[in-house]
């Protein structure tokens, strides 16, 4: 990560929060759609990523030590476990699978 | 400081369990970025001006798997989409000057949009966000620094399992989302997607055409609770 693309992205991000907070104010106001859309953008990319972070080896999709991690994380996240817990668990489980 | 300021400071157990909670993530991400970029000033300098740990998580998942630079770009920003959603729910409760709207906006976060949207007050909800904005930058930053010192002497992340941490930790950034019925549809159409393209697609694009989650999501009512 280049110094260019950490203030591209911090840009990036940086605008889409004034965007919200100057344009946005108005368009939530008049079509109540796009706060429903924004809410769940998140669930879907940010489950794409998990997506590719828990099965992906390159260009093919396996099962291993860090899905088993992963799979222990969400019953302990659904469990409603402190975030620090499932941390260690998910670390840990993978860790030992590895042994 | 008038009464509704006193009154709009959330509890102090609230302010030290999300303090708690940003250190917990500041310090997992952090020794993630810090092995990824291998430079203890640009890890910091990224947790400081882009505050956003899921761009930058997103950014570093894509070029991982060799995916060009514009896609991890855009994964990241598109990741952050929801700052924008969550500073116009808060710029509709506020009556500030621009100034402090945009230190408002470029602080928006889960934790502090949520507990100031439930105020009742505009000074309340002012008071109650940087009350929790203060909290989640006191954790964010110690264990930014805890992250860069501890990614410093760790060496290889992957033998203490800490690649599962970063899937792990973005499940539980995004587990209320999950708890509803939309949001889990959204999350399973745009994980399904994703992991059905990846040995097909170019690196990168099964992220972005993960979007198409949320788009068929809008279909589902929001009155039904999702089964965990």
């Amino acid at each position: 990560m280049t110094w260019t693309i950490i203030v591209l992205l911090a840009v990036g991000v940086a605008s889409l929060r004034l965007l919200g907070m100057y344009g946005g104010t108005a368009l939530v106001r008049r079509f109540p759609m796009f706060e429903r859309l924004g809410s769940l953008i998140p669930a879907a990319v940010v489950s794409a990523v998990i997506a590719q972070l828990t099965f992906a080896s390159g260009k093919s999709l396996t099962i291993d030590a860090r899905s088993a991690g992963v799979a222990v994380a969400a019953i302990l996240i659904w469990r409603r476990s402190p975030i620090i817990v499932v941390i260690l668990a998910a670390a840990t489980t993978t860790a030992l699978l590895r042994l | 400081m008038s009464e509704a300021r006193i009154s709009a400071r959330p509890e102090w157990g609230t302010l030290i369990g999300i303090c708690l909670t940003f250190f917990a993530i500041g310090v997992t991400v952090n020794v993630l970025v810090y092995e990824h970029v291998g430079s203890a000033v640009k890890t910091i300098a990224a947790a400081g001006i882009v505050l956003s740990a899921t761009s930058e998580l997103a950014y570093i998942a894509v070029r991982d798997v060799g995916g060009s630079v514009l896609a991890a770009l855009i994964a990241g920003w598109v990741v952050a989409s929801r700052f924008g959603l969550l500073a116009a729910s808060l710029g509709t409760r506020i009556k500030v000057g621009h100034f402090q709207r945009s230190c408002a906006a470029l602080n928006c976060l889960d934790p502090n949009v949520g507990v100031a949207m439930q105020q009742t007050t505009p000074s309340g909800v002012m008071s109650a966000f940087w009350w929790v904005t203060g909290a989640l930058h006191l954790g964010w930053w110690c264990g930014t620094f805890a992250g860069v010192f501890l990614g410093n002497i760790i060496g290889d992340a992957n033998r203490l399992g800490l690649d599962a941490v970063f899937p792990a930790l973005l499940l539980a950034i995004i587990a209320n989302l999950l708890r509803q019925r939309p949001g889990f549809v959204a999350a399973i159409v745009g994980g399904g997607l994703c992991a059905a393209l990846l040995p097909v697609a170019p690196a990168g694009t099964p992220i972005i055409l993960s979007l198409t989650g949320a788009v068929v999501a809008l279909r589902v009512p929001e009155s039904q609770a999702a089964k965990p």
